[in-house]
C-alpha cells in the first residue's frame, strides 16, 4: 500500500481509538462551522468509515476533505500530536485518485496550472511585469550565486506586487548577487498538492526542480510561505543541494551583516506566523528578530502566536471553496490582532496579507496588513534612493 | 432508524423549521455522531447511526425540533462537546442528535451579582475567555474545558480540579432554561443562588444526561478572578504517603482551591529525587497575603509528611501541561478506560489493594504505566485509575465483568459507582447498587412527568424497571 495512505489509515485508526475532540480546540474551520464532521476528529471518522468500506465516498465527503486549512494547528491541542493534515492531504489525494469530482474552484485552478504554468489564470508573461525595474537581474546561469524565487502569487497579484519589488530593494542595498527567472519561473506546485492533484505536483516538481539545478545558484530566497515549505519539504534532496531560505531568515543574515541600515519607525506591530513558515517548517524567531530590530518598533504578540497561532483562513484551497468561511476565519484573526493594540499586522506569506488585508476592509478595521519586506523596506535607510 | 418515507418527509419538516444549514441527514456527516467516547462494543462500532443531526442557534429553533420530535415519538438526542466516556450520546434508537454547539453566545454578565447567563453550547474555555474580559471567573477547570459546554458539564455533574473551594458546576447553578419534552419552555426559576420558595427544579437536570429536557440556557453563579493564585508541588516516596499527606491536608483546615495525589511516571521530567514515585499538588487562589499564608502551611505540612519541594517553575509547567492532557493521549495508549469512583478516604487502601491485586489479575487487566493510583484530596474523594481493556476472547464480557465489580466494591465501601462521569449506557444497570428499588423508581416517576413519551435520550441513565 502507498505510504501515504497508510500513514493516513494510521492517525485515522489512532484518533478513533480516542475520539476525544481536542482537536476542536482553536481549529478555525470547525470554529466557524461548528459541525462535528469539520473537525480532524471528524474526517478521521469518516476516513475509517471509508478505507474500511462502510461507507462510499460522497459529495459530503469531498466537502469534509476539503474544509481544512492544513493549518496544523490541531497538533498543538491533540495530546498525541496526531499529524491530521498530512492525513486529511492524503485523504484528497485518495478521493481524487477515487474519481470524486474537484470543488469547481479548485478544478479552474488546476485548468490554469496546466495551462498557463500558475493558479490565477495569468499568462506566463505576466510573471515579470512587477519586475519592470529588474530586467537585468535575470538570473546568468553558473553565474549568480542568489535566486529570488518570488512565487505565483506575488507575481501575479497587483496587491502584493510592492512585497517582492521591497525584497529586492533591501538586496539590492545590501549589494547582494541576486537574479530572477521572470517569466520563466513555474509554480512550485503548491496549490495543487493541497487540493490532493499528486499527478499535476509531480510534473511541476520536476519541471521546476530541473529549472532550479540549471541555475547553477548556491541559495533560493522566497518570500512567499508556501514555496519555502513546498520547496524545503516536499522536493526531497532539494535543500541538500541548494539553501532554501526564507526572506525572513535571509533578512535577519543582511540585519546582522551590517549591511542594512535602519532609521527610527515609531509603531505597535504585531505579527501573524502563516502556518507554512510557523508550524510547518518552525520558523518563528527571524521574523521577530526582524522586527524587534526596527528602532521604535513596539512588538506585541497576539494571545494566539507561534506553535498556537490561528491561520488566517486563506490556505489550502479553503479560500477558493468556501470563501466566506475564509473570511470569517480572517476577521476573527484581525479582531485579535486589533485586541493587542497595534496599528500594523505584520505577516510574511502572501496569502495571509491578501486574506487578511481583505478581512480588515471588510469590518472598517484600521489595522494595516504588511509583508514584512514591505515594512523593512520603509524602515530602511537608503541614502542613494536605490529607488 | 425512520422508515425512508417517514426520514424524508421528517427531513424536510426540520428543515422547514430551522433551515437547511442546520440539517444534517447524510451518512458522512452523521458518522462523528454515532457515538462519543465511550469504549462501545467492538462489532457495534457503526450500529447506531442517528437519523438527523441539527444544529440549532436558539431556543426556538430547539422548540421547533423538540416538537417534530415528539409528534413523531423520535428519540431526541441532547448533546454538547461531545467529550463523554459513558455513552450517553450513543443514538441507542436513532432519532435526533440535537448538538447544541452553535448556541455559543453569553446573554448576560452581571458584575454586581456574580453571575452569568449563557446558551449552554458554550465551552467553558470560551466562557472562561468572555468573563475574563469582566475580571470575572467561572472557577471550573476540568480536563476537557476546551471542548465541554456548560450544557453537557451540567448534564454529567462535571468534576472540577479546584472544587474544594470553588465547588463543581452543579453548586453554580442559580437557574436554567429548558425545552421539556412536549416543547413547552421551562424556566426552573429566579436567577439566585439560595432561595426557600418552589422546588428547586434547576436541581433536577444537573446530572439528568439530558434525558428530562434539552438546556438550552443556564445562569451561573462566578467569581472575581483571585489576586493571587500559586501551586505547591511536592514528591513522596509512594503513593500511600502522599496519600497520607494529603489527609493532612484536609484536616488542617487550609482553604486550598485543588489537590491531587498520584504515582507518576514522568517524575524525571519533573526534575523530582530519585527513587520518588508519586507527588501531591496543591492549588490555591485568593488575595495576595491569604495565598501567601497558604504557600506556607502547605510547604510546612509537606516537611512534616516526609515530601521533598518540587521547583516553582516546574509547578507551573507541570500544571500548564497536566490540564491539556485531559484524554491522556488515548491515541497512544490504545483502547483503555478510566475509573472515577467516589470512595471514602479511610477505604482508600482496601479499594486500590482488591482492584490491582484481585480484579485486575482476575480479568487479565492492567494499570497505564503511572495511572494506577490517583486521589483527588478535595471535595470529591475520587479515587482515579486508568486501564487497558481485557484482550482475546470474551474481551467485551470481562470488560463487562471488570466495570460492574469495580462499582460492586466501590458502593460496598459506602462510596459511589461514578464520581464525575456520568452514567449512560456504561453504568446503568449498576444503579441498583447504590440505589434502592423505591429511589429508581421514584426517578423513573420523575422521569415519566418531564418526558411521558420517553423520547428525551432513552436508553440512557436509568435501568429498565424489572
Amino acid at each position: 500500500m502507498d505510504t501515504e495512505i497508510s500513514e493516513m489509515i494510521k492517525v485515522a485508526e489512532a484518533c478513533v481509538k480516542c475520539r476525544c475532540g481536542c482537536c476542536k480546540d482553536e481549529c478555525p474551520m470547525y470554529s466557524e462551522i461548528l459541525e462535528e464532521t469539520i473537525s480532524p476528529k471528524g474526517r478521521n471518522v469518516l476516513i475509517r468509515a471509508l478505507v474500511n468500506g462502510v461507507l462510499e465516498p460522497d459529495e459530503r465527503a469531498v466537502r469534509i476533505a476539503y474544509s481544512c486549512l492544513l493549518c496544523r494547528r490541531d497538533e498543538f491541542s491533540c495530546t498525541a500530536h496526531l499529524k491530521n493534515a498530512e492525513a486529511t492531504e492524503t485523504f484528497r489525494k485518495y478521493l481524487v485518485d477515487r474519481g470524486l469530482p474537484y470543488l469547481p474552484g479548485h478544478a479552474l485552478m488546476i485548468k490554469s496550472l496546466e495551462n498557463y504554468g500558475n493558479p490565477w489564470q495569468e499568462p506566463k508573461t505576466a510573471r515579470k511585469r512587477w519586475a519592470k525595474d529588474l530586467r537585468g537581474r535575470r538570473v546568468v546561469p553558473g553565474k549568480t550565486g542568489t535566486l529570488f524565487y518570488v512565487g505565483c502569487t506575488f507575481a501575479l497579484d497587483q496587491s502584493l506586487q510592492e512585497g517582492p519589488a521591497a525584497l529586492a530593494h533591501l538586496m539590492e542595498l545590501a549589494g547582494e548577487d541576486f537574479g530572477l527567472l521572470l517569466e520563466d519561473e513555474v509554480c512550485c506546485g503548491s496549490t495543487v498538492k493541497r487540493v490532493g492533484n499528486s499527478r499535476l505536483f509531480e510534473k511541476l516538481r520536476k519541471e521546476n526542480e530541473k529549472r532550479l539545478r540549471e541555475t547553477g545558484v548556491k541559495r533560493i530566497v522566497t518570500a512567499c510561505s508556501g514555496c519555502y515549505k513546498t520547496l524545503k519539504q516536499d522536493y526531497p534532496g532539494l535543500g541538500k543541494d541548494i539553501e532554501i531560505l526564507h526572506s525572513t531568515e535571509y533578512l535577519s543574515r543582511l540585519l546582522a551583516s551590517g549591511r542594512l541600515k535602519l532609521k527610527n519607525t515609531p509603531l505597535k506591530a504585531t505579527y501573524h506566523d502563516p502556518c507554512h513558515l510557523g508550524r510547518h517548517t518552525e520558523v518563528y524567531d527571524p521574523p521577530r528578530k526582524i522586527l524587534e530590530s526596527i528602532p521604535g518598533l513596539k512588538l506585541t504578540e497576539m494571545k494566539n502566536t507561534r506553535e498556537k497561532s490561528r491561520c488566517c483562513g486563506g490556505g489550502a484551497g479553503v479560500k477558493t471553496a468556501y470563501p466566506e468561511v475564509s473570511m470569517k476565519a480572517a476577521v476573527r484573526r484581525i479582531i485579535e490582532a486589533e485586541k493587542t493594540g497595534a496599528d500594523v499586522l505584520v505577516t510574511t506569506c502572501p496569502f495571509c496579507v491578501q486574506t487578511l488585508r481583505t478581512a480588515a476592509q471588510s469590518i472598517g478595521s484600521r489595522m494595516e496588513v504588511l509583508e514584512l519586506s514591505v515594512l523593512l523596506d520603509r524602515a530602511v535607510v537608503d541614502k542613494g534612493g536605490a529607488r | 432508524m425512520l422508515e425512508p418515507a417517514i426520514h424524508e418527509a421528517v427531513r424536510k419538516e426540520l428543515v422547514a423549521a430551522i433551515g437547511e444549514s442546520k440539517v444534517l441527514w447524510m451518512k458522512s456527516d452523521l458518522l462523528p455522531y454515532t457515538k462519543d467516547t465511550y469504549r462501545i462494543r467492538f462489532e457495534h462500532e457503526y450500529k447506531y447511526f442517528p437519523d438527523f443531526v441539527v444544529l440549532p442557534e436558539s431556543t426556538s429553533d430547539v422548540q421547533s425540533v423538540v416538537k417534530i420530535a415528539s409528534s413523531k415519538k423520535i428519540p431526541l438526542i441532547p448533546k454538547g462537546g461531545g467529550s463523554n466516556r459513558t455513552g450517553m450520546l450513543v443514538p441507542v434508537y436513532g432519532g435526533i442528535v440535537v448538538d447544541t454547539i452553535r448556541m455559543n453566545r453569553v446573554i448576560e454578565v452581571d458584575v454586581a451579582n456574580l453571575y452569568v447567563t449563557v446558551q449552554t453550547g458554550i465551552t467553558l474555555k470560551e466562557l472562561e475567555d468572555r468573563l475574563a474580559e469582566h475580571k470575572l471567573w467561572l472557577t471550573q477547570e476540568q480536563g476537557s474545558l476546551r471542548m465541554a459546554t456548560v450544557g453537557g458539564s451540567i448534564s454529567t455533574s462535571g468534576f472540577s480540579r479546584r472544587n474544594h473551594k470553588y465547588g463543581t458546576i452543579a453548586d453554580r447553578v442559580m437557574s436554567l432554561e429548558v425545552v421539556l419534552a412536549d416543547g413547552s419552555i421551562l424556566r426552573t426559576g429566579p436567577k439566585v443562588l439560595y432561595t426557600s420558595t418552589g422546588y428547586r427544579l434547576h436541581q433536577l437536570f444537573i446530572g439528568a444526561e439530558g434525558t428530562l429536557g434539552v438546556i438550552t440556557e443556564a445562569t451561573l453563579r462566578v467569581e472575581p478572578i483571585p489576586e493571587a493564585r500559586e501551586i505547591v508541588l511536592a514528591f513522596y516516596s509512594d503513593f500511600w504517603t502522599a496519600m497520607a499527606a494529603a489527609q493532612r491536608l484536609l484536616a488542617s483546615g487550609i482553604g486550598f482551591s485543588g489537590a491531587e495525589t498520584y504515582e507518576a511516571s514522568d517524575m524525571d521530567e519533573l526534575v523530582a529525587p530519585k527513587g520518588l514515585k508519586a507527588l501531591l499538588y496543591v492549588m490555591l487562589d485568593g488575595t495576595m497575603g491569604e495565598v501567601e499564608a497558604q504557600v506556607d502551611s502547605v510547604k510546612k505540612l509537606v516537611a512534616g509528611t516526609g515530601g521533598v519541594l518540587g521547583a516553582h517553575d516546574v509547578a507551573l509547567s507541570f500544571l500548564t501541561s497536566y490540564v491539556e492532557q485531559w484524554c491522556g493521549a488515548r491515541a497512544l495508549t490504545g483502547f483503555e478506560d478510566v475509573i472515577t469512583c467516589y470512595v471514602p478516604m479511610e477505604h482508600m487502601r482496601e479499594f486500590y489493594d482488591k482492584l490491582w491485586g484481585d480484579i485486575g489479575p482476575r480479568h487479565g487487566i492492567e494499570p497505564l504505566p503511572g495511572e494506577k493510583f490517583s486521589f483527588d484530596a478535595g471535595r470529591y474523594k475520587m479515587a482515579g485509575g486508568r486501564y487497558w481493556l481485557p484482550k482475546g476472547e470474551h474481551a467485551w464480557e470481562k470488560y463487562q465483568k471488570v466495570l460492574r465489580e469495580i462499582a460492586v466494591l466501590a458502593t460496598r465501601l459506602g462510596g459511589s459507582v461514578q464520581g464525575c462521569h456520568g452514567v449512560g449506557i456504561q453504568h446503568r444497570d449498576n444503579l441498583d447498587l447504590e440505589y434502592s428499588e423505591v429511589a429508581l423508581e421514584t426517578m423513573r416517576r420523575v422521569k415519566d412527568a418531564f418526558d411521558p413519551q420517553n423520547i428525551m435520550n432513552p436508553g440512557k441513565k436509568l435501568p429498565e424497571r424489572k
